[in-house]
């Protein structure tokens, strides 16, 4: 026989479904729906954050301009940050002109302009601009240090005319002679002029390099040089001639 | 004879949700127009079965009571996400479900039950009134001491556990309906509620019948 006891209690289920009967009453429900209310309003007032427009974005397909606007953004900051620092960084050697200087001459232009025909060329016309242009004499500033620098081929070159003066200073002194000058001129834009005119006066070698300088720098050529040049021209022109042969309808040519 | 009432429920659950979700869908859609009122309904239509769900996991009235309303704000706010690809219901209980797991985690260490006193003529009435026709005199103080035990019972649950337990035996939800709400297999929410049913069992041996 089954115990009456053991039938008399419920099953798991059973229990289980008397939590369905746990449910408020109809006051709870009013309070419910008055907090639910307030709520509500609040979350409709309150400011939309800015990440909540993202998924909107994401459905709106806009991953391609937004993609593109990052790269190109990405491209600027990177070629602002990788450009080389000597670029930046240089120093500006050029003359400081000044537009209230007494240097400054300002001239009238003419301005040309091309007319926009389509397709059909007109002379361009000229119109006198009011508009004004400064031209500036260019000076170099007067603190901007000249820069003194001897090459090692002028220095073995007058290495050599010491010692060709030491053992031979009569031969020495008929060669340079009165070249002084000229070595004044040519040494003038390496050299403060008085610089040269001094060490020129008291060394014998810098008269010597003088001398070189003007030979080199002489726009003559000398006149062996050019009647031998002209020969050869001439010989070439010649030969070039007797190469070329004409015989009736005819024309060899000779190698 | 557990697995033949199941797939009993299951079956015929289904043309009704299925009523259900397409008449949701239409309010749905009324409120993306721009009909907020329109809301109200869905309100009205679930905050009991909502309220219940999350009563039952955290078996406090006023933090369910909190919780079932923000769950309402929450579908409110993100119902421009709903495109239908499940019914609102379904969508509507995971919100809910997630919001009260959520508050579980938060707030492990702190429980405290306040519990529903036993509504006579709502659902669970026939429940208590076999219950009653067996223990006659002490009929309240009964039903009390089996209340707190199975609460009792039901928190000793893991989250998971006591999750699958409520939406199946107490909200009626379908295996396939559990696992689209809590994100896993069907398989996976036979096995919890075998197992969560195996320890309330043992938990309840005085109370119940074996």
């Amino acid at each position: 026989m089954s115990d009456p006891r053991h039938n008399a209690k419920p099953t798991l289920e059973e229990l289980l479904h008397l939590k369905r009967a746990e449910r408020p009453n109809a006051d709870f429900w009013a309070g419910f729906e008055r907090e639910l209310r307030q709520k509500q309003l609040t979350a409709l007032v309150e400011k939309r954050r800015w990440w909540h427009g993202l998924p909107v974005l994401s459905r709106r397909r806009l991953y391609l301009p937004v993609g593109a606007t990052a790269v190109v953004a990405f491209a600027l900051v990177a070629v602002r940050f990788n450009t080389p620092g000597h670029i930046a960084q240089a120093v500006n050697t050029a003359p400081r002109i000044e537009a209230n200087d007494p240097a400054v001459e300002v001239l009238p232009i003419t301005v040309v302009s091309y007319p926009r025909n389509q397709g059909r060329y007109e002379e361009p016309v000229a119109a006198e601009s009011a508009r004004p242009v400064v031209v500036a004499r260019i000076e170099p500033l007067a603190s901007a240090p000249v820069r003194e620098e001897i090459s090692p081929s002028a220095r073995s070159i007058a290495a050599n005319l010491a010692r060709l003066e030491q053992a031979e200073p009569e031969l020495v002194q008929a060669v340079m002679g009165n070249r002084l000058s000229a070595a004044r001129v040519q040494t003038a834009s390496l050299h403060d002029e008085r610089e040269v005119e001094e060490s020129a006066d008291s060394t014998p070698r810098y008269r010597l390099i003088a001398r070189y300088a003007e030979r080199a720098l002489s726009p003559q050529p000398a006149a062996p040089v050019r009647e031998h040049v002209a020969r050869r021209l001439g010989n070439d022109l010649v030969d070039d001639v007797s190469r070329i042969g004409v015989g009736g309808n005819r024309v060899s040519l000779r190698f | 004879m557990n697995l033949t009432r199941v797939f009993t429920k299951t079956a015929i659950s289904t043309p009704e949700r299925q009523q259900e979700a397409d008449a949701d869908l239409v309010i749905v859609r009324q409120v993306q127009a721009g009909d907020v009122a329109a809301f109200d309904k869905l309100i009205l239509k679930y905050r009991e079965r909502l309220f219940g769900v999350v009563y039952n996991l955290t078996a406090n009235r006023e933090d369910a009571s909190d919780l079932t309303q923000d769950s309402f704000i929450k579908a409110f706010q993100a119902i421009n996400r709903f495109q239908g690809n499940c019914s609102f219901f379904t969508w509507l209980y995971k919100i809910a479900v997630n919001t009260a797991l959520s508050h579980l985690r938060k707030n492990r260490m702190r429980s405290f039950f306040s519990l529903e006193k036993l509504n006579e003529e709502g659902p669970g009435a026939e429940v208590i009134e076999k219950l009653t026709d067996r223990n006659g005199a002490d009929r309240d103080a009964y039903l009390r001491e089996l209340q707190e035990k199975l609460n009792e019972a039901m928190q000793k649950l893991s989250i998971p556990h006591r999750t699958v337990i409520t939406l199946f035996e107490i909200d009626g939800l379908s295996h396939s309906e559990i696992a689209e709400i809590m994100g896993c297999s069907e398989g996976t929410v036979r096995s919890r509620l075998h197992y969560a049913k195996q320890v309330l069992q043992g938990e309840l041996s005085k109370y119940i019948r074996s």
